[in-house]
């Protein structure tokens, strides 16, 4: 933005545009060196956002791009009017819902936890550990989740079926499944989600601890009265972020872990995409659903935006 | 005030206790699977420590030829990966965090962009097919080569330097390659080793470029092949894994690929530990 904000405003007097040019001209490595960051973004970010173009045509691999005909809106109305695409919105939904309703409020409660150990040894080793999921791969956490929830021969099975209980289908039926997604991505991330939070509290002023215990206030009124309401704004940019999101969903959880059996809950915008383009090569289709999910995901992150401003936040964007 | 000894208390360290062992279950389960015996592990035995010791299970998976392949192209992968990513984003940041480059705002403005709005899968996986990297390596680490998150905590750390370092080196006639090389980079070493790091675990734990990209099972990556073989190579398999026929692998093999696979990933877990806070922190403070 600047650079046309400057180049116009200088163009007014020549001195100042020969300033310009003397400043470009003693970057000019600078600008070298930049020369291949920026060839990345075009060949592999805006290259494809010109690739867009195919949602609105009937893409042919041997015409190409270019070669193919244009349809207009055709195959959004297609796509609008198969089933399957909204099932796929309807279980973006429902799982980051229900995995938002389950994590946000353990995420937080963990964090005070964590905070309220003085142990610092203790606390440290509690840290460490909870981290360490989040940087295991979905194809290990997905084996081992089989490994541990399948039907026969799971661990959690022979352990309830030792119990007398009657071994549980957490893998292939569709309230089971939709169970053991969220509780594996819980595990993976609830540690990591503490993180932002740790620190925030490492911000709150000791004096206001100090001024409610000289009160007589317990230890659970301090919680609530001063902790609580001084990582308030953090709490509440998080909550804007995370619901912002809700139309993005990794492609990994759902695609390892889900199957044939409960397609019908499993099935979501992205792995949706991928069986669409990449296993029916239906390219046009895939496309257009990849850019109705960007558009909207833009629109709800610039809404979300204006919000958090609006009830006097820092914005999110 | 701070270290009396109450109930809540207590229960607070009991209940981070049993979340703790939550975490770790899992991984102790894997371990305990790969070091059991066949019967321990039909007969539903085994929880968190090996019933029936024994190493057969690494025997066998450390003699397959396909494990040690795939692990030499993850590795391959992770380092080339890692290096070009860590060239590209030093670069990027350090150039875009001198205030008075001409155009700075616009450069970062492209940059910023990618992370809220991108092609989408196929028109990303037609340009891979088209500039030729379809099934090679390449197509691995080149399409992603920058994350603009890491670019952002790169240039936060940058620009936090002393710019007056910089100033004296470059009135001495320093270049600004020289700068960055001489002057930059030695004072931005535990910023590049978690940048580094992150990338590194990126290269190692993805699997669904490959899945994209490569079609030669001889160079599949670890994940992959992990994949093919937990999952039987089929998409819908945890549902096939539900019926006995389906035992590709005993459990025991099973666990002991992904223990081995994920043993970098730990190995490393220390260092990475040391740093990503800090890279979170400032990563989260954008500007």
């Amino acid at each position: 933005m600047s650079i046309v904000g400057n180049s116009m405003g200088v163009g007014r007097s020549g001195t100042d545009r020969h300033k310009t040019m003397m400043r470009i001209r003693n970057y000019r490595w600078i600008y070298v060196m930049l020369v291949p960051v920026l060839l990345y973004f075009a060949v592999f970010k805006y290259a494809p956002m010109y690739g867009i173009v195919i949602a609105f045509k009937n893409y042919n691999v041997f015409k190409g791009i270019t070669g193919s005909p244009w349809v207009g809106l055709a195959v959004f109305r297609k796509i609008f009017a198969n089933s399957n695409f909204w099932h796929s919105i309807r279980n973006t939904f429902v799982l980051n819902l229900l995995t938002l309703a389950v994590s946000f409020p353990l995420t937080i409660t963990v964090s005070l936890m964590i905070n309220e150990v003085a142990n610092r040894y203790f606390k440290k080793v509690v840290q460490s550990i909870l981290y360490l999921p989040h940087f295991i791969s979905w194809v290990v956490v997905a084996s081992i989740v089989v490994n541990m929830f399948s039907q026969n021969g799971g661990t959690i099975n022979l352990m309830i079926q030792k119990l007398g209980g009657s071994s549980v289908p957490f893998l292939s039926s569709n309230g089971w499944w939709i169970f053991t997604y969220v509780a594996s991505n819980i595990w993976k991330e609830i540690g990591w989600g503490t993180i932002i939070y740790l620190a925030a509290l490492t911000g709150v002023d000791e004096s206001l601890y100090e001024a409610a215990y000289l009160d007589g206030a317990t230890r659970f009124q301090r919680l609530i009265y001063v902790t609580l309401p001084s990582i308030k704004s953090v709490i509440v940019v998080m909550l804007i972020l995370q619901i912002s999101k809700m139309m993005t969903i990794g492609l990994d959880a759902p695609l390892l872990l889900g199957n044939k059996k409960v397609m019908e809950v499993s099935e979501v915008i992205s792995t949706y995409t991928y069986r669409m383009g990449i296993e029916q090569a239906k390219y046009s289709e895939s496309t257009a659903i990849g850019l109705f999910q960007s558009v909207v995901n833009v629109v709800i992150l610039a809404a979300a935006d204006r919000f958090a401003k609006a009830i006097g936040e820092d914005g999110i964007l | 005030m701070k270290n009396k000894i109450t109930a809540g208390r207590v229960i607070n360290v009991l209940l981070l206790t049993a979340l703790t062992f939550i975490c770790l279950y899992p991984f102790l389960n894997v371990l305990a699977y790969s070091f059991s015996g066949y019967n321990a592990v039909l007969t539903g035995n085994v929880t968190f420590y090996p019933k029936d010791f024994t190493l057969s299970a690494y025997q066998e998976i450390l003699g397959k030829k396909q494990i040690w392949q795939s692990m030499r192209t993850t590795v391959t992968v992770t380092l080339a990966g890692t290096a070009l990513s860590l060239v590209l984003t030093i670069i990027a940041a350090y150039a875009l965090s001198i205030t008075d480059l001409p155009g700075r705002k616009l450069l970062t403005g492209i940059i910023l962009f990618t992370m809220y709005f991108g092609g989408g899968l196929i028109p990303t996986f037609l340009v891979v097919k088209g500039v030729g990297l379809y099934d090679t390596l390449g197509a691995l680490f080149i399409p992603s080569a920058v994350n603009v998150f890491n670019f952002i905590v790169m240039r936060t750390f940058f620009r936090s330097l002393p710019s007056s370092l910089e100033e004296a080196a470059r009135i001495d006639g320093a270049s600004y390659l020289q700068v960055l090389v001489h002057i930059i980079l030695p004072l931005s070493l535990p910023i590049i080793a978690t940048i580094g790091l992150f990338y590194a675990v990126d290269y190692w734990n993805s699997y669904f470029n490959a899945l994209l990209y490569i079609v030669s099972p001889e160079k599949y990556t670890l994940q992959l092949r992990l994949r093919s073989l937990l999952f039987g190579g089929e998409l819908n398999s945890t549902a096939n894994l539900e019926g006995v026929g389906s035992m590709v692998m005993s459990q025991s093999l099973k666990m002991a690929t992904v223990a081995v696979s994920t043993l970098p990933i730990l190995v490393v877990y220390p260092w990475l530990q040391k740093y990503f806070v800090k890279g979170v922190m400032v990563g989260s403070v954008k500007g």
